[in-house]
């Protein structure tokens, strides 16, 4: 059952008069409770339909729906969890109350979620933060920072997370950690995610569909099925499927690069 | 001097650390207090006290410094008391007609706390409305630094022509001095909110109001307190340019009655008043600042 629908959107900018074609013609259907990996090269306009599917950013032409609602009502209605590249967390708020923000705003619209400290503290734990649920954002390092951001998404109770890199600022070895974390939370929580990034293996792990996309204008170039069975945190290091798919990706950006 | 001010220094820390003061006493007997080391108590509520301690010992050291200093000047050249008088002589004054002093001390004092927190309710309010509407501010913003850049003591005779010699006109002009400072940082705490979280906010459909509860005014804080920080001395200085223009009473009165009347123990009595009532508000203001802004980055590193 597709939930994210989007059909023939386009989006333009304008800068100092100059036109930027974001978006040309994208067609997506996502279905509920699936992993969706966003993959291409800079200012192919990932950002920008992720933000246009969470309502942050309208479209010039064309249609979303998030299970029937436009992203606008989607949004009131609390479908998001969002997960930006820097951890948008309040640097007067503890961890625990920052978790609890997005149970705090918009009460209409989030009635059905109510704040669960245990379910918090829960997942502040599976990302290796149980002890810092009192400490304040400055205490923590940067990459402690986005495991927040990711288990505030999950507690949130909303059932679309939309990620836009939120590992980039991280080194390989905590990325790795992390991305390790988010899949084994995501294999129980099983919430549809939109995660943006540039990193193709850590596409390929996270997802069950890669969406490649081009630049200038920004379009969908492929859609790549990832059949790995899950559990994945237990995958091998140099499974073969996996790096098939790899180098499949590899080859679908690098086709479009020259 | 500089031994005075250390024994000083090791036998508060004592007391800090819990130690009986029966060692300190003996040890202050036989080699002069000196030979308490600090250090060598790994106690966290000591670390404090002494931390506080190192800080404010140099600015004591260099008060007590200034004064002997003034003291020894007058009485080595023989100044004239018309001209300065001693530290002696003025706390002798001070302190022998103490119920003379603290009513007017108490009348500045609620002058400048009325201008203060009257100005500072005006420009939050105005702040808030600028924040929220570039146009505005755009109309608005210079009119105030208009009032802003017209030297206060140009304004003063005015009010009281118009508000009388009361408490009302003095309390205006320290409204009006405390209001452009106020101003200028809550609309720059209220706009400078981090785009990352004011995006986040967007995200979860926050409306205006939780935007500004939850993020703008929080995010003002730091800017509204160090505004407020010079704010209060200000306040203190607008009372006194209020009761220059005209008055019965306050401090700012006792000045120039005594200066005209060539009452230099007075004159420094009220000016020492003066400074103090600035310290202790400048103080006040900081230290429920530290209690407000713990989780600011710039109050962890204040040691
Ligand atoms: N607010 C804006 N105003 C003008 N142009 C914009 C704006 N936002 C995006 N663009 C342009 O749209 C294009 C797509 O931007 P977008 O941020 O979506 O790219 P991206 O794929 O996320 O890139 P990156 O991987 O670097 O984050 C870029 O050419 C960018 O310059
Ligand atoms: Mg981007």
């Amino acid at each position: 059952m597709s939930v994210i629908l989007v059909e023939s959107l386009s989006k333009r900018f304008s800068r100092k008069g100059q036109w930027t074609e974001a978006l040309r013609n994208i067609n997506l259907e996502l279905d509920s409770g699936t992993f969706v990996s966003l993959i291409g090269p800079s200012g192919c306009g990932k950002s920008t339909l992720l933000r246009i599917i969470g309502g942050l950013e309208t479209a010039d032409a064309g249609k979303v729906s998030i299970g029937g609602m436009t992203p606008l009502e989607a949004q009131a209605s609390k479908v998001f969890g969002f997960v930006p590249q820097a951890p948008a967390l309040f640097p007067w708020r503890t961890i625990i109350e920052n978790m609890q923000l997005p149970q705090e705003v918009n009460r209409k619209g989030g009635a059905a979620y109510e704040s669960n400290r245990e379910d918090e503290t829960e997942l502040l734990r599976a990302v290796g933060l149980g002890d810092f649920t009192n400490a304040y954002p400055k205490e923590l390092s940067g990459g402690m920072q986005q495991r927040v951001g990711i288990a505030r998404a999950f507690a949130s109770g909303a059932p679309i997370l939309l990620m836009d890199e939120p590992f980039s600022a991280l080194d390989e070895i905590t990325r790795e950690k992390i991305s390790h974390q988010l899949m084994s939370i995501w294999e129980k929580h099983q919430k549809t995610v939109v995660f943006v990034t540039h990193n193709i293996r850590e596409a390929v792990f996270l997802s069950d569909k890669v969406v490649v996309m081009s630049s200038r204008p920004g379009r969908i170039t492929e859609i790549v099925d990832i059949n790995l069975p899950h559990p994945r945190t237990k995958m091998e290091e140099n499974d073969p499927i996996f790096h098939d798919y790899v180098h499949q990706i590899r080859a679908l950006l690098q086709e479009r690069w020259d | 001097m500089g031994v005075a001010g250390k024994q000083n220094t090791s036998r508060l820390n004592a007391k800090g650390a819990g130690a009986t003061m029966m060692d300190i006493k003996l040890n202050a007997n036989r080699e002069s207090g000196i030979t308490f080391d600090p250090s060598s108590v790994p106690s966290k509520k000591f670390a404090k006290t002494r931390r506080a301690l190192s800080s404010s010992a140099p600015p004591t050291v260099a008060f007590i410094g200034f004064f002997l200093v003034w003291e020894a000047l007058v009485r080595l050249i023989g100044l004239n008391a018309l001209t300065l008088p001693a530290p002696s002589s003025v706390l002798s004054e001070l302190f022998g007609h103490l119920s003379f002093y603290l009513p007017h001390a108490w009348t500045t004092l609620y002058e400048a706390i009325g201008g203060f927190l009257l100005g500072s309710v005006l420009a939050l309010t105005g702040g808030i409305i600028m924040a929220h509407s570039r146009l505005i501010e755009r109309s608005l913003l210079p009119l105030a630094v208009l009032a802003n850049v017209t030297p206060i003591s140009a304004i003063a005779p005015l009010l009281m022509i118009w508000f009388g010699f009361g408490a009302l006109p003095k309390v205006l002009i320290a409204a009006i001095v405390t209001f452009f400072p106020m101003l200028v940082n809550s609309i720059t705490g209220f706009r400078s909110v981090d785009a990352n979280n004011y995006e986040y906010m967007k995200s979860l459909h926050a409306s205006k109001m939780e935007i500004f509860l939850k993020l703008r005014l929080p995010n003002s804080l730091p800017y509204l307190f160090s505004a407020a920080r010079t704010c209060v001395s200000l306040s203190v200085m607008g009372a006194v340019v209020g009761e220059w223009s005209g008055s019965t009473e306050g401090l700012g009165n006792l000045v120039m009655l005594s200066s005209n009347n060539m009452q230099m123990n007075q004159v420094f009595a009220s000016i020492l008043l003066l400074a103090l009532m600035g310290i202790i508000l400048t103080n006040l203001v900081r230290l429920v600042e530290r209690r407000v802004l713990s989780w600011h980055s710039s109050e962890q590193s204040k040691g």
